[in-house]
């Protein structure tokens, strides 16, 4: 059966299936845009389609962190990056203080603060074999915990403009926070198969054994691709920040259903080992324009709620039953 | 040192960390807590552990059959939510409430057991995908905290029956006795083989599918009977009471010696873990933490606590070498 001890030698298979899967996320996408303009005129408007990349960016930024540790295999999950990407926004502004000089500082700052958390998550996972969930389930309400202490309930701060340029601002009609994520997308596929790190990383998550044999130090390397996912999702963080101009507490909250989501969309095998970037950004994709038409349709958060968790539900279904009949 | 061969099997025994840690806790405790082993106390204790006990025999079970619950705590609340909505004062609205909150909890697990076992998606992302969809359907019953739970139902939870017997007790008591009861049936039996080893189970001629409906289905009443206690406690319906259960019986089963692969461990183990997580949660209380620190401070000691369980097997590899 398609279980989760069972599921590595899928992975080959998958490969062949992810391209598929990314087509039909396409055409998802697309009728969702036609949807979206029939229920609101305007909707597929090309400032609009814009704002809708816009958003998926900070999304798309998570999801890559989210998609690394997925691909290094061994059940690999981080639950945390909710409240990491909250954390960061808070150590973010409160180091900004609405200056462009301090831009550096906070930056590190929020990167550092994600690659610790991250690196704590990964001693716990591979050195002292606490299973992921639970590991980064936990960490997600130390995380919480230290936003609050941090903030004390009230986070201070704002961003400066030339973050804000950046979260929010457009040249040319097109934002530029969609042009880094472009060159991020570039990269990551980059690093994802044409670098030997790429290669590691995918040979690590579809199997651990052939890769510790061909000397490969596997526990230190998934300790530090969580360390890498905490690192990313700081990033994240700080270029939200931009976006929303000012912190609140539990900003990052609604990014942790929708990373996994968008993963299991862009069709990276929740076992390891496979699935590409490009495919994860999709999802992110997928995810933003569903959640503008649910806005458009004027749904509580209730609604928007049962929607994403009704469609992850449908999509793993589907993607289980495929495999099986393969 | 030389250790006798009896004691050799019970330190061997995959609940003998947590039962090691449970007696340094009611030592803790007792420090900490004035009057701990008074009645009172005891009880006032009990209304707070018995739904932690519940819902760690519930991830227990889902746990040994391979499997894992996500959505536990967002069942829960739904629920309440539900019960606190239709609940009326009469006995018999009183009565069928609870009988439908059971059947919901009920569903819910099905739910769940159905698709896992049947076609086989990852138990992780099915059921944190359901508990979005759970959270999503009570907070669309629910917007914010209310609803009505009559006086007769909420007061019961913290009577004391004959003078010695508190309810939440007595709760703790029919689920001993139906784990007790689960024990002697082969369903049961099937959730150790079928957790340990699903290939072999399913060679030997075991219905893996049915196997995992069931164990499901049994997690289903622990988390019936958990929502029973946190509406008997809160007196309310709310959307996110049901939260912490998630995280905490995860927590729980595992410092109760539920190995995450599956197939190891007992109910013993799980009821010592709820009680453990029980006693942490209250020196947090006692130790006059600010509230800010309070969030922080249940992670961190879950994460020690998942340490220490890891302690035996780390123990063991280190060994190997």
């Amino acid at each position: 059966m398609g279980n989760y001890a069972q599921a590595q030698p899928w992975s080959s298979r998958v490969k062949t299936l992810a391209s598929n899967q990314l087509a039909i996320a396409v055409l998802a996408v697309i009728a969702l845009f036609v949807f979206g303009e029939i229920i609101a005129p305007g909707f597929l408007s090309f400032s609009h389609l814009m704002s809708v990349l816009r958003l998926s960016v900070f999304l798309g930024i998570v999801a890559l962190g989210q998609a690394l540790v997925v691909m290094a295999g061994g059940e690999g999950i981080d639950l945390s990056v909710g409240s990491v990407l909250s954390l960061a926004v808070c150590i973010s502004s409160s180091l900004l203080l609405g200056k462009d000089a301090n831009i550096p500082f906070a930056l590190i700052g929020a990167v550092a603060a994600g690659f610790a958390i991250g690196l704590v998550n990964g001693i716990g996972v591979s050195y002292i074999g606490i299973p992921p969930l639970i590991m980064t389930l936990a960490m997600a309400s130390v995380v919480e915990g230290l936003s609050l202490i941090y903030t004390r309930g009230y986070p201070t701060g704002q961003a400066p403009e030339l973050l804000e340029a950046l979260g929010n601002g457009r040249i040319l009609q097109i934002p530029n926070i969609l042009v880094l994520w472009i060159v991020v997308i570039l990269a990551a596929t980059l690093l994802l198969f044409r670098k030997r790190w790429g290669a590691i990383l995918l040979g690590v998550g579809a199997n651990s054994i052939t890769a510790e044999l061909s000397g490969i130090n596997v526990r230190r390397f998934r300790m530090f691709v969580y360390g890498i996912c905490g690192g990313i999702t700081g990033l994240a963080g700080f270029l939200l920040l931009g976006y929303v101009g000012t912190p609140y507490l539990n900003l990052g909250a609604p990014y942790l259903m929708t990373s996994i989501a968008a993963v299991a969309i862009g069709g990276i095998s929740l076992a390891g080992g496979a699935g590409s970037y490009v495919g994860a950004a999709i999802g992110c994709i997928l995810l933003t324009t569903l959640s503008s038409i649910l806005v458009a349709l004027k749904t509580t958060e209730a609604v928007r709620q049962i929607v994403y968790g009704g469609l992850v539900f449908i999509i793993v279904v589907a993607y289980t039953r495929r495999k099986r009949d393969l | 040192m030389k250790v006798p061969r009896a004691f050799r099997g019970i330190m061997q025994d995959s609940s003998f960390p947590s039962f090691v840690m449970l007696v340094l806790l009611v030592i803790v405790n007792a420090v900490l807590q004035p009057g701990f082993f008074s009645f009172q106390v005891f009880r006032m204790n009990f209304m707070t552990f018995t739904p932690l006990i519940l819902v760690s025999l519930a991830q227990a079970t889902v746990i040994l059959v391979g499997a894992v619950d996500l959505s536990i705590g967002a069942g829960i609340s739904l629920v309440t939510v539900v019960m606190a909505s239709l609940m009326q004062d009469s006995p018999l609205s009183i009565i069928a409430v609870v009988l439908l909150g059971v059947a919901l909890a009920l569903f819910l697990s099905f739910f769940n057991g159905f698709f896992i076992g049947t076609i086989g998606p990852p138990p992780l992302i099915m059921t944190f995908a359901t508990s979005t969809m759970w959270f999503g359907t009570a907070l669309l019953i629910r917007p914010t905290p209310g609803g009505h739970i009559p006086e007769a139902y909420y007061t019961i939870y913290s009577r004391t029956l004959a003078g010695f017997l508190p309810v939440p007790v007595l709760i703790l008591l029919v689920a001993v006795a139906f784990c007790l009861l689960l024990g002697r049936t082969r369903s049961f039996r099937h959730l150790y083989a079928v957790g340990g080893n699903e290939r072999a189970a399913r060679a030997s001629g075991i219905n893996v599918t049915w196997t995992k409906i069931f164990a499901f289905l049994v997690s289903g009443v622990f988390v019936a009977l958990a929502a029973l206690c946190l509406v008997g406690q809160t007196a309310t319906g709310d959307a996110r009471s049901g939260q912490g259960f998630t995280l905490n019986s995860v927590a729980a089963a595992v410092i109760g010696g539920i190995a995450f692969s599956g197939g190891k461990g007992n109910y013993v183990g799980a009821i010592i873990g709820g009680i453990i997580l029980g006693m942490l949660i209250n020196i947090i209380y006692f130790a006059n933490i600010t509230s800010f620190y309070q969030e922080f401070m249940k992670g961190v000691i879950i994460i020690v606590a998942l340490l220490f369980g890891a302690v035996p097997r780390l123990r063991r590899e280190l060994a190997q070498r």
